[in-house]
């Protein structure tokens, strides 16, 4: 793969290059291709998307002082945090030609723990390992949410995403108080109370004064986000999982029913992992090429085999409780017991058996907030190295749940792909974690994943159900399925803030219009 | 990722292993961000990935390595955090040890490089020279800043260290009464003569938990430190020696397990039976001493820890890379450490290597004394009393940065069933 100069001519990218030196230093922006090219790859079957060159600021002001040279030279830039996105195909832009703003390399500093108040205060390269090893060299006071990705991967980018985790604390984004952003229009902008002077409740006090604003900069390009305040848990002196095995597919529909019961009315303080089994086992196994045709989807009967073979049924169910002491946790999980027991389907498995099984310690692992990378197998789950998420919504209603199943398994096996599915259960709605794997060194195979997925758009949209964070490659293609005057409004928001479209254009399919125009 | 190699390339078979691993790279990048060389460079082909593809085109391309793939190469640690981090199992320390082994055939390195590195090999693998060159550093330490970076750097590292002999040198079978069990150690080439109290504490350990101690008087080196250097052949020689002499000792003497207790060696140890496996005469004996390797801390969890005394102490524990990535031992010294009543931390950026191993802060003194630097600030964040690890290597690395006493794992175990307190640990209480 070459890297690719920006659409600009080359003076103007050579001025712009010059005068970022000047900012950042002559060792904090990198042009040799094998570096820069790296920033390009995209796991999506479109392949890559080649960039620019990469720059590596140092602070706000660097960030700010970026934007205003990018505005100057009508030159483009791509802010990336931490880890490589790989869940959503590559952190590589929507189109080529931008300059990649490394926020990972020296913004990665925790500038505050406040251990009384319950939170911290991070720059975008501060990962998930970072601050779990900070907590951890204070004793663990407080409690991170992570998500079940890699721990190189953060939680200001993971928020910005709209990502999500397992504990009371996984809606990231409402556990985020206070930002820092540069916007494109090279503006500093201090949201909520951080907007006055001074201001000592930025990260305790949502809303402050006026029009809430953070909502903005999600999967958006308005503007970059150099600081954030992250809210933390205080940690439970006893958190326990609790695992149930359920036998047949259709299963669903009743672990969905129990489950809006059990969440509705707070009776588990986790959300709820409802995991299917080649997404369970898969973190350990491989199609099995000596029983089934890599160009379909696993039969039935193999898949029954399997789940013989890793003792597990169709679905596993997994929460957590927190507690004082062993005796509460204990009562909390017979209470948990009796709902899902009771048609008589479930097998419920204790945490210490459910531990011996490195696809279920992965569980155990996310309902304490320790960061993990074991579920990255998946990924290896057929050979050649394609894969992302697909992520649709589904109510947590059993009927509906039961359609969506089937509507998932008709366009997968259309495709010749595997339902691999784990639903993230709250009160009303879940995400349904899709995992589509394929060889994209088969060109056949990748033209089919591509389709597989805006498959996937269309029919959820169809039926009503957004997928809610495609990877950049179906980003356009999914916010135009809206209507409304949604994309449009957005892209008025980005006239505004963002005049010269300097900031990812294409993301979120935000500031294509200009293109169109 | 793709290979280019012909079918004639791939009837050899290093290179056709090399092909299949290289293969295994999904260009996922996970591996950069746990690499320590990427962190400190932040250089494409200074990371994992990077170094799959160097060595991809210079094993395609044949003929001498280019200067650049052989600097990039060099850098490598062979920590193998990567491993860890891969989730397509590609093995790494198999392709790095293939890299190395081609440039040292294939490479003619500058003058000054070649000495050093061949003294390096011949110095740290002979207990007997290592111990004649102790006593001439303490000479050369005045003039240590005019030996150049490398050099002099060695030499400095030789401040902190006292030759000595071990209380059972000599000894070919340590009794215990009863006898429960039959193991054989490897005494380290320089824990023999730099690390003595580490070897006294492990026998008197395992002694007074019912084992027999076997050494047999045939093993000398284990080849981890050639292996790493691109020195095959002599890696080979000094395994095959090992492997005779310990599949002696477990067939005759009915030894149960070989106690390793520099954890650099263990991984090889355990690794034998795919360093000989091309070899007809000794691949099945090796693959059976290799089954035998133990590091200490796992032995002594399936022996049962005896505690007698409870030192009300926090111990950082520094898990050596050859330990958490390459053996995946990272529980054993951590509950051994619990049973025996130390309070145990964890150090942040645990993953991170310190920047010991193996010959590399001899070799790569500026990132080693980075990482070095970087380890021993962590370790202060713990605040704990003492520094633990499961390697001398680690020892003598952190022990230059860090300001907290540095013990080993077995001297800390065996102070607290009844041992001697550790010397570092004097001036503690």
């Amino acid at each position: 793969m070459a890297t690719v100069m920006s659409a600009r001519p080359k003076s103007a990218v050579d001025a712009f290059v010059s005068a970022v030196r000047d900012v950042v230093g002559e060792r904090w922006i990198d042009m040799a291709a094998q570096k820069v090219e790296r920033y390009g790859e995209n796991l999506m079957p479109s392949g890559d998307v080649p960039v620019s060159g990469v720059i590596y600021p140092a602070d706000t002001e660097q960030v700010r002082q970026i934007v205003l040279l990018a505005n100057e030279h009508h030159v483009q830039l791509h802010p990336v945090s931490t880890g490589q996105n790989i869940g959503l195909g590559s952190r590589a832009p929507v189109q080529p030609g931008q300059f990649v703003l490394e926020l990972g390399r020296r913004m990665n500093r925790i500038i505050e723990i406040n251990e009384e108040l319950a939170y911290a205060v991070v720059e975008p390269g501060v990962s998930y390992q970072a601050l779990y090893d900070e907590l951890e060299v204070r004793g663990h006071p407080l409690m991170l949410d992570t998500t079940s990705g890699p721990p190189q991967g953060g939680p200001l980018g993971n928020t910005l995403d709209k990502g999500a985790g397992y504990t009371p604390y996984f809606d990231h984004f409402y556990m985020s108080c206070g930002m820092e952003v540069v916007l494109g229009n090279g503006n500093v902008l201090r949201t909520g109370d951080g907007a006055l002077e001074g201001s000592k409740s930025w990260h305790i006090s949502k809303y402050g004064l006026g029009p809430y604003l953070d909502g903005l900069f999600l999967q958006s390009n308005y503007g970059i986000v150099t600081r954030m305040g992250v809210w933390l848990m205080p940690k439970p002196p006893i958190t326990r999982a609790f695992f149930f095995s359920f036998p047949d597919d259709d299963d669903i529909g009743e672990i969905m029913e129990v489950s809006r019961h059990l969440k509705l009315n707070s009776l588990v303080p986790t959300l709820l992992k409802v995991t299917n089994d080649i997404y369970a086992l898969g973190t350990e196994a491989r199609f099995p090429v000596d029983r089934a045709d890599l160009r379909k989807s696993i039969p039935d009967d193999v898949r029954a085999e399997m789940q013989v073979e890793h003792k597990i049924g169709s679905w596993v169910v997994s929460g957590a409780v927190y507690g004082a002491d062993d005796d509460a946790v204990e009562n909390h999980i017979r209470l948990i017991r009796s709902f899902f027991e009771r048609s008589g389907k479930a097998t419920y498995i204790p945490q210490e058996i459910a531990d011996r099984n490195p696809m279920l310690r992965i569980h155990s692992d996310s309902f304490v907030g320790k960061p993990t990378r074991d579920e990255f197998p998946l990924y290896e789950w057929r050979p050649g190295g394609g894969a992302t998420w697909i992520l649709p919504v589904t109510p947590i209603h059993g009927e509906i749940a039961k359609e969506h199943q089937q509507l998932s398994r008709r366009i997968l096996g259309r495709f010749g792909f595997d339902y691999i599915c784990e639903h993230v259960v709250g009160s009303r709605m879940s995400r349904a974690l899709h995992v589509l794997v394929w060889n994209r060194e088969d060109p056949e195979e990748n033209a089919r994943a591509k389709a597989c997925f805006e498959a996937f758009i269309d029919e959820y949209a169809a039926a009503g159900y957004p997928v809610s964070r495609p990877p950049t490659e179906f980003q356009p293609y999914a916010m135009n399925r809206l209507g409304h005057s949604f994309l449009d409004t957005c892209n008025d928001i980005k006239d505004a803030l963002d005049p010269r479209g300097v900031l990812s254009p294409g993301l979120y399919g935000i500031g294509l219009h200009r293109d169109a125009n | 990722m793709k290979t280019m190699f012909t079918e004639t390339d791939l009837l050899n078979p290093v290179i056709r292993g090399a092909s299949a691993e290289i293969e295994k790279c999904r260009h996922y990048g996970f591996c950069t961000a746990t690499c320590p060389t990427y962190v400190l460079l932040g250089d494409e082909l200074d990371a994992p990935r990077g170094r799959v593809d160097l060595i991809g085109r210079m094993l395609e391309n044949g003929g001498a390595p280019d200067p650049e793939t052989v600097r990039h190469l060099d850098r490598c640690l062979s920590c193998l955090s990567c491993t860890t981090t891969c989730p397509t199992s590609i093995d790494y320390a198999k392709l790095i040890d293939i890299g190395r082994e081609y440039i040292e055939e294939n490479y003619r390195r500058p003058l000054l490089d070649r000495l050093l590195r061949t003294l390096i090999a011949k110095l740290l693998t002979n207990p007997g020279l290592f111990r004649l060159a102790m006593s001439t550093a303490v000479l050369g330490r005045p003039f240590a800043g005019l030996l150049g970076k490398r050099l002099g750097g060695m030499v400095a590292m030789t401040r902190s260290m006292k030759p000595a002999r071990s209380a059972f040198e000599g000894h070919r079978v340590i009794p215990a009464e009863p006898t429960a069990h039959r193991v054989a150690l490897l005494e380290g080439c320089v824990q023999k003569v730099i690390g003595t109290d580490i070897t006294d504490a492990t026998v008197r350990l395992l002694v007074r938990h019912g084992c027999e101690v076997h050494k047999p008087a045939a093993v000398r080196c284990c080849g981890s430190l050639p292996l790493h250097m691109g020195r095959g052949h002599e890696a080979r020689h000094f395994a095959r020696q090992a492997v005779a002499a310990w599949y002696d000792s477990i067939v005759r003497e009915g030894v149960e397990a070989i106690i390793v207790n520099a954890s650099g060696c263990g991984t090889t140890v355990k690794d034998y039976g795919h360093i000989l496996i091309d070899d007809p005469e000794f691949a099945e004996r090796a693959r059976i001493v290799s089954e035998h390797a133990m590091d200490i801390s796992e032995w002594m969890v399936k022996v049962g820890l005896v505690p007698k005394i409870s030192p009300s102490l926090k111990v950082a524990y520094h898990d050596p890379c050859s330990l958490q990535h390459g053996q995946r031992v990272i529980s054993q010294p951590r509950e051994l450490l619990k049973k025996a009543g130390f309070e145990v931390a964890n150090i942040p950026e645990r993953h991170l290597c310190c920047g010991s191993a193996g010959t590399y802060n001899m070799l790569q003194p500026e990132i080693a004394s980075q990482l070095g630097e970087r380890k021993a600030a962590n370790v202060e964040r713990t605040r704990a009393d003492i520094v633990a690890t499961g390697n001398i290597g680690c020892m003598t690395q952190i022990g230059q940065y860090a300001g907290t006493p540095m013990v080993h794992l077995v001297e800390l175990l065996d102070w607290a069933t009844g041992g001697p307190k550790p010397p570092a640990l004097a001036s503690l209480l």
